[in-house]
Formats: C-alpha cells, sequence, structure tokens
C-alpha cells in the first residue's frame, strides 16, 4: 500500500542521509496492520522505512523525551517524518523552545486519516494479516481466511475524521501532494458540543465509565509529545503528594486533569493520548474542550505558528475577552 | 522444560468418573452464569462499550453478556492480584487523658471470597505459575497471594482466536493447555461444552447447562485435538539465558531494540506474569492504610533509590531488565521455566508496538555466534 509515496520517501530520504545524524520514520511492525517507529542511520536500512496510513504515531516526541534524538554535533542535523498533526506539535516544542527548528530536517508526509486498528478488529475479528491497503473508498485486509473490505471511513481514528490539518505546516520536502482538510478548523469540536448538550450528571455519569476502566499505565502521558515533564511528573511525587496509589474513579480523574490543564492552550490535537491508550479511554476530548475555551477566551490555535506565544505563556492586557 | 507452579486445589485429573459435562446454548449463558453465581462469585469478560473493541474482567451482575471471542486487554489477574490491594490499615490514638500518649492501631486487611473465574484463556491461568515460584514456593510465603490463590477457581476457554502477536506453544503452552484449570470450556455450534477437571470445579458443572448430546460431546473433542495440535507462535526462546548475558552491556543492541519504547506501563499492567509491586502508606490525619500496589520496571521511579542514583536510568536499562527477568534470570532460578506465557499483549497493547521475539530472537543470535 502507498509504494509509490514510500519510495518517493526512500529517494529523499537517500538524497540527504549523509547530512543527517539519523532519521526517525516507521516501518512494518509484527503484522500488517501495524507500524512501528525506527531510526535509520545507514543507507543500507533506509529500506525499512515506509509510508502508509498504518503510520499512526506521532514521532516528534522522540526529540525532547529522555534520551532525545538530536544531532550529535554543533550544525548537524536529524531527520523526522510527519503528518500535518504531528507537525503541529514541532511547531509548538519549538515555541516552547524544547527544539530548533536548524537541527531538523523534516520530511513531510500530508495524510488522508490513519488507521485505528481496534476499529478495524471490532469490524472484522482478523487473524494472520498480510496485507493492508486502501482502494477507493475501501480499506482491504488480507488474512488467513481471505480478503476482507471495510468503508475507509469506518476504519479511521477518531481524531483523523476531524482533522483540519492533514498537511505539515512545516517541512523541508513534501513526500506527496498536499490533499484536502477534512475539516473546517471551526467544526472540530463537535463531539465536545454534543457532550455539553447532556445534562451535569450525564457527564458525570459519562467520564466516571470511562475513567473506570483507566489502569494508570501512563501511556497517555508518555506517549504526548508535549509532557515535558517526563521523569518529574507531579503525579509521581511524593512530596508534595498529590496523588495515591488507590484506583478509584477521583484519582484517575484527578490524574487526567492534571494532564489537561497542563496542556491547557499547547494542545495540538494530535490524538496520540487516545491512540495509545490500552483502554480506548476518549482522553483526547478533554483536551479538546480547554482548547475550545483557549479559542473561545484567546483566540489562539496551538502548534500553528512558530513565531506566536502560547496565551498561557505570557500576559497580554489587550487580549480580547479578557 | 516448563514446570508449572504447585497449587494443589487444581491439579488436573484425568480420572474419567469426574468427568461431568454440560451444554450451554449461546443464548443461555448469561442465564447460566446467573445460576452460577447463586453458588460462587462469578468473573466474566465483558465489554465496558458497543464501539470498544477491548474486554475486562469484571465480577459478573445479571444483564451482562460476557464476551468470549476474543482475548481480553485487562487481565484476571486482577482478580488475585489487584492493582491495588490494602495491606493492613492503621490509626494513631491519642489518650485523652496524656495526649502525649499516642497508641497505634494495626488490622492486617486478610481473608478472601472463594470465587470463579470463567472464560479465562489458557495464557491468564499459566501466568499464575509465575507467580507461584515467587510468592508460594519459597521460603516466605505470601499470604496475601496465597489465600486469593487458593480460592480462585478457573473455567478455562479451549483457545480458537489466536492472531499474530499470540506464542503460547512457544513457551511451554497452547492453545488447549488445562494445566491449572478447574473447568473446560469448548466453543462448539451453537454453544459451549464445559467440563469438570478438577474436584474442586467438578460441582458447577451440572448448574450450567444439561448434558450435552453425543454429537456435542463428539464436537467438543474434536476442537480440543486441533487445539492442542495447534502450534501457536514460532518463537524458540531457548538461547535467551546466554544471550542476556552476552548481550547485558550491549548498548547499541539495547539501542537498536527499544529505542521506539515510550516508557509507558502498558506491557506491565497487561501481562499475566509481572508481578513488580510497590507498597505505600496512604495516610488522612491520623489513620491511612498500607497498601500494595502494582508496579512496572518501565517506570523511571522504578530501582530508583533513596541516595537519587539509578541503576537503571534509562528505558533501555529497564527493558532490558523486562526481558532479561522473562528470559533469562526467571529461568535460570526457577529451573528453566520461562516468566512469559506468549499470550501476546504486551505486542499488542504497546501503543509503539515492540515485539518481544524480535527482541528475544536477537538476543540469542549473539548466543549462536558464540556456539
Amino acid at each position: 500500500m502507498f509504494e509509490a509515496e514510500t519510495k518517493r520517501l526512500h529517494e529523499l530520504v537517500k538524497a540527504v542521509l549523509p547530512e543527517l545524524d539519523g532519521i526517525v520514520g516507521w516501518e512494518q511492525g509484527f503484522d500488517a496492520l501495524h507500524a512501528t517507529p525506527v531510526f535509520v542511520s545507514r543507507e543500507e536500512d533506509v529500506h525499512r522505512l515506509m509510508w502508509s496510513p498504518l503510520c499512526v504515531h506521532n514521532l516528534s516526541g522522540y526529540l525532547v523525551k529522555t534520551p532525545p534524538f538530536l544531532p550529535r554535533e554543533e550544525g548537524r542535523k536529524v531527520g523526522i517524518c510527519v503528518k500535518g498533526c504531528d507537525s503541529r506539535s514541532l511547531v509548538a516544542l519549538e515555541q516552547e523552545k524544547f527544539i530548533s527548528r536548524e537541527k531538523l530536517y523534516i520530511f513531510g508526509l500530508p495524510c488522508e486519516g490513519t488507521v485505528d486498528w481496534r476499529r478495524v478488529m471490532k469490524k472484522i475479528p482478523l487473524r494472520g494479516v498480510s496485507a493492508v491497503r486502501r482502494e477507493g473508498t475501501d480499506l482491504k485486509v488480507e488474512d488467513a481466511r481471505g480478503v476482507h473490505s471495510l468503508p475507509w471511513e469506518e476504519s479511521l481514528a477518531r481524531r483523523c475524521l476531524r482533522c483540519a490539518h492533514p498537511n505539515p505546516l512545516v517541512s523541508d520536502v513534501l513526500v506527496r501532494d498536499p490533499v484536502e482538510p477534512r475539516m473546517k478548523k471551526e467544526d472540530v469540536y463537535g463531539l465536545v458540543g454534543e457532550l455539553e448538550q447532556q445534562s451535569l450528571e450525564e457527564r458525570l455519569a459519562f467520564w466516571s465509565a470511562q475513567l473506570d476502566r483507566c489502569i494508570r499505565c501512563y501511556a497517555c502521558r508518555n506517549a504526548c509529545p508535549l509532557c515535558v515533564c517526563q521523569d518529574r511528573c507531579i503525579v509521581e511525587t511524593r512530596d508534595p503528594k498529590w496523588l495515591t496509589q488507590k484506583m478509584g474513579t477521583s484519582e484517575k480523574f484527578m490524574f487526567h486533569m492534571i494532564h489537561s490543564v497542563h496542556l491547557a492552550g499547547r494542545c495540538t490535537e494530535c490524538g496520540e493520548c487516545e491512540r495509545v491508550c490500552p483502554m480506548e479511554i476518549p482522553v483526547t476530548l478533554m483536551k479538546e474542550k480547554l482548547n475550545q475555551v483557549t479559542r473561545e477566551l484567546l483566540d489562539y490555535e496551538a502548534g500553528i505558528d512558530p513565531e506566536a506565544v502560547p496565551p498561557l505563556l505570557t500576559f497580554n492586557p489587550d487580549e480580547h475577552q479578557m | 522444560m516448563l514446570r508449572p507452579g504447585r497449587v494443589k486445589n487444581s491439579d488436573v485429573s484425568e480420572d474419567e468418573s469426574m468427568s461431568g459435562k454440560a451444554f450451554i446454548p449461546q443464548d443461555k449463558l448469561a442465564q447460566a452464569l446467573e445460576r452460577l453465581k447463586e453458588k460462587i462469585p462469578v468473573w466474566v469478560p465483558v465489554s465496558q462499550g458497543a464501539d470498544l473493541w477491548g474486554v475486562e474482567f469484571k465480577p459478573f451482575m445479571p444483564g451482562m453478556e460476557p464476551v468470549m471471542d476474543r482475548q481480553s486487554t485487562a487481565l484476571p489477574k486482577e482478580v488475585i492480584f489487584p492493582q491495588v490491594q490494602t495491606l493492613m490499615t492503621f490509626q494513631y490514638v491519642k489518650d485523652p487523658e496524656n495526649p502525649a500518649q499516642v497508641e497505634l492501631k494495626l488490622e492486617e486487611a486478610r481473608g478472601a471470597e472463594e470465587v470463579l473465574v470463567f472464560g479465562a484463556r489458557p495464557c491468564d491461568v499459566r501466568g499464575f505459575f509465575t507467580f507461584d515460584r515467587v510468592f508460594m514456593d519459597g521460603p516466605f510465603v505470601d499470604n496475601y497471594y496465597k489465600e486469593r490463590r487458593e480460592k480462585t477457581l478457573f473455567a478455562v476457554l479451549v483457545c480458537e482466536e489466536g492472531d499474530d502477536a499470540c506464542f503460547c506453544s512457544s513457551v511451554g503452552s497452547g492453545p488447549a493447555d488445562k494445566a491449572g484449570s478447574d473447568l473446560w470450556i469448548t466453543p462448539v455450534e451453537g454453544g459451549y461444552v464445559v467440563e469438570g477437571l478438577s474436584e474442586r470445579g467438578e460441582p458447577y458443572v451440572q448448574l450450567l447447562g444439561e448434558p450435552p448430546s453425543e454429537e456435542q460431546v463428539a464436537a467438543a473433542l474434536k476442537i480440543q485435538e486441533e487445539a492442542s495440535r495447534r502450534k501457536v507462535g514460532d518463537l524458540d526462546p531457548s538461547g535467551a539465558v546466554q544471550g542476556q548475558k552476552d548481550r547485558f552491556e550491549d548498548r547499541e543492541f539495547w539501542k537498536s531494540m527499544v529505542n521506539q519504547c515510550l516508557s509507558c506501563g502498558v506491557c506491565t499492567y497487561v501481562c499475566p506474569t509481572c508481578y513488580c509491586f510497590n507498597i505505600t502508606d496512604e495516610m488522612r490525619h491520623s489513620h491511612g492504610e498500607r497498601m500494595r500496589s502494582w508496579d512496572s520496571c518501565m517506570f523511571a521511579g522504578y530501582t530508583h533509590e533513596a541516595s537519587g542514583h539509578n541503576p537503571r536510568p534509562t528505558k533501555r536499562e529497564r527493558y532490558r531488565n523486562r526481558v532479561g527477568h522473562k528470559f533469562s534470570y526467571f529461568p535460570e532460578k526457577y529451573d528453566g521455566m520461562i516468566a512469559c506465557c506468549g499470550c501476546g499483549r504486551c505486542i499488542r497493547s504497546c501503543p509503539v508496538s515492540i515485539d518481544i521475539r524480535k527482541v528475544v530472537e536477537n538476543l540469542k543470535e549473539k548466543a549462536d555466534a558464540r556456539a
């Protein structure tokens, strides 16, 4: 699937690889339905890189999380593959001075949506997946029992169904032609709006049921490229102690609130927190609400303009609605 | 090479006199479980939402529909080794006559009820064999674990739904492994044939349904035979004990294997054999509780010493420990027993699809090269 784009990616990478201290991209994972991030620095490994709607991971976190993937020497660069959503994380990290643009060579991948393997499995229980491809408006999956078909839209992750920025906002080279955004940025908070139609009691019941499933594995936090406190997370400090080890919904709610509030006005809605959740909790939804508020109050959308200052990192008496 | 743990109460008996059988029609499963629940609390695999793929084990309540057609995401490990468990409660009580005199009252939080886990898979049960060696077999017996372990019965499904992440046959188990099971559930056309495997499981069989027809018994036997012939996974873990030693200081190897790791706890929290725990005192005012909670060797705080030093400072050393523990240190200490049941959950649930099989295979390459 997407052989032409993958081939183009290989050519583009080979052309600049000597100037890079490695590149992070994606390769085939344990079956055809899963990709996995890969770090490539030798030309003979370039063939491992791939592009497809299974390249679900936002790789920008690797630039900042310990041990960071950075050039070994001044003046050098590392390469990184980004989709539209991932590129917004790069912008946000640059704004906050966690990364410098000149240290990066960005391979931009305009994206028509990524596949949520759990949604696919829910529709078609698969065994021995050998190939996955898109044919027009369908996703075709080959497994031990034959070829299965699923409407493309029904295979996509929730984050992709509300995507307003499919094309990388920053890049050195585009691997494929830009695509039409699925949504206007004004329309992306539909689910937040739907939830808010409900009564407080209904919303409490909704979140209690969702968060009851949380196993506190902190995958959402660790996958978040903007969760930059890393090993110093407030959730695990013992003094002061904000959270106990208990498993009650209130403890879990507190953790997710801390995560969300720390991301207010910073979250670029890449949806990684939700994608990585093994328990399928829609945790990005909390950040969507805060971003909606940020937009209404402060007229700001995170991860768009590298020159802008995130509103909660500054004080501006002229802010409208202040 | 693998040696199951010693669980006296669920020794599998081949005695034909104990082979009472029942047939549960698919649409009567919930009713059968309601009857069962009258006699013993039952945990079942259920989905918490219509659009969710994942399945969890929860105490059965009328109205629940068990999901039997896929492996659960969250584990029945929770039944015996809860994610948090109160070990004791404590209270400081002041003497009103002499407020300087404070008495500490301790109360041990013990006591477990008999429960039955319905619809676990062979890998779920095999996970406890790892626990048994550590918590019950050594000079120190963990009574919190032991009492729950001994009071938990398992009704285990002959597994038909393996996927590409499964590799139970590679670590000494298999889709028809009945070690550690008290009841055996075989999915057949239109329902399930259940049979007793242990003395304790036997009495529950008749509660679950009418005796099966001869055709159903034959169909079940066929499925069991097919499942026992099926090889799930092709990992050969035999070189890992030495490979881990050879690769221990090979920084480039660990970097190349796990550079994409996010250091989250998913693999350990969905693992049937991961048993590391933390102990904390959760206190409020003058009273509190001492709790045991799951720890994860993937977390930065794992083995973080009070001095500030951590012998496993990055994800590379931490992942090295995870692989070494399961495939090298544990078999070395416990007569070759691998601390992995091949359920594949760590592969399937990993946010970045790290494949532990690949790491183990690569460990071996170096061991092979030595030979």
